[in-house]
């Protein structure tokens, strides 16, 4: 499996990246929406891991974008909101939503579960 | 409405909803970050149990990384507590720098928001102010928020500080355009009326003044209602 992870947060993401590589997940790590975009026209990736909240763009405009580009690329949205609640009025499930801190073994059951 | 709830009225109350919501999630990335880094060391551990080398310099750098993120974690503890105690006092005498400092900190929390530099900051001059520090909080963040929204996080803030006769001039220069007159938008106008504060565009779309007189009017005004206010109810 390989795996684009975005977030501005850049020591968040780089060591969530080794830890996922120890658990046999390639992941690319950038880290704002206009590298994201660039890094996913060059190359593919089963599922990208947005930040929600980041400068310049919002994950769920960076999902639209990045969906554009390469259709059948899945997402997982990570939040450090307080609750997930309300994050569904963003027209997506609850589901795809992680709350931070992360919890490693959830992510990977959610990689695990939208890449079948 | 007595004069104590209009300080706390809706408008207001948003305004420390937004900021501690901001600083929430700041405290939250921190963790986050010391979450992942301890989870690496877990895992570091785990390989040397399976006869993997332990690096010491990997180590070292968690540590580290660690160390700088509690750090992070006291200093936005430290600006939340200053800005929740900004409501100590209705009327107070404050230093327009300590406060000017305290709003770049809260801005720095909004993944939207640009750079905010002080200039002049440390000339010396007296830049204390009698005010509700709570509302000038109000002002000059919803401020700095407005023209964010407009221009974007690339945009850079610089606040002048002028000290005269007539007061203090805030001037903010944005390196972006706006297409809106900032204090033309009625809820900045309201908030800089109610503090006494002149407001006016010094180059359009670019740069706007902010005049604080050390003690307004209308501050004192307030001031005297909030006594009665405290008398009548002993």
């Amino acid at each position: 499996m390989k795996i684009i992870l975005v977030d501005d947060e850049q020591k968040f993401i780089t060591m969530l990246a080794k830890r996922l590589s120890f658990r046999g997940v390639e992941a690319d790590v950038v880290f704002s929406g206009d590298d994201a975009i660039k890094k996913i026209k060059e190359n593919d990736y089963d599922v990208a891991v947005l930040d929600i909240k980041m400068p310049g763009i919002s994950g769920v405009k960076l999902k639209n974008e990045l969906s554009s580009l390469k259709p059948d690329l899945k997402f997982i949205f990570v939040t450090g909101h307080g609750s997930l609640d309300g994050l569904e009025n963003n027209g997506m499930p609850k589901s795809i939503y992680l709350s931070k801190p992360l919890d490693i073994e959830l992510l990977i059951t959610k990689l695990q579960e939208i890449t079948i | 409405m007595n004069d104590s709830s209009q300080l706390m009225n809706a408008e207001n109350l948003l305004f420390f909803g937004k900021v501690n919501a901001s600083i929430s999630h700041e405290l939250k990335n921190i963790l986050a970050i010391i979450s992942e880094t301890s989870g690496f060391l877990r895992d570091l551990t785990d390989l040397a149990k399976q006869g993997k080398e332990l690096k010491i310099d990997l180590l070292e750098s968690c540590c580290e990384s660690i160390n700088e993120d509690v750090q992070r974690g006291f200093s936005t503890i430290k600006t939340m507590n200053q800005f929740a105690h900004s409501v100590d006092y209705p009327i107070k005498e404050i230093d327009l720098v300590e406060l000017l400092r305290l709003i770049v900190h809260l801005t720095g929390f909004l993944s939207y928001a640009g750079k905010v530099y002080i200039e002049n900051d440390d000339d010396g001059n007296n830049h204390d102010v009698l005010t509700s520090p709570f509302l000038l909080q109000n002002l000059i963040y919803q401020s700095l928020i407005f023209i964010f929204n407009q221009t974007g996080s690339n945009n850079k803030i610089k606040i002048q500080m002028i000290t005269g006769e007539e007061g203090t001039c805030l001037i903010f220069n944005s390196t972006e355009k706006l297409n809106t007159n900032l204090f033309e938008t009625p809820e900045i106008k309201k908030a800089a009326q109610a503090l006494g504060i002149a407001v006016t565009e010094k180059v359009p779309g670019q740069e706007f003044k902010m005049l604080i007189p050390y003690a307004s009017s209308e501050i004192k005004e307030l001031a005297d209602r909030l006594q009665i206010e405290r008398s009548s109810e002993d």
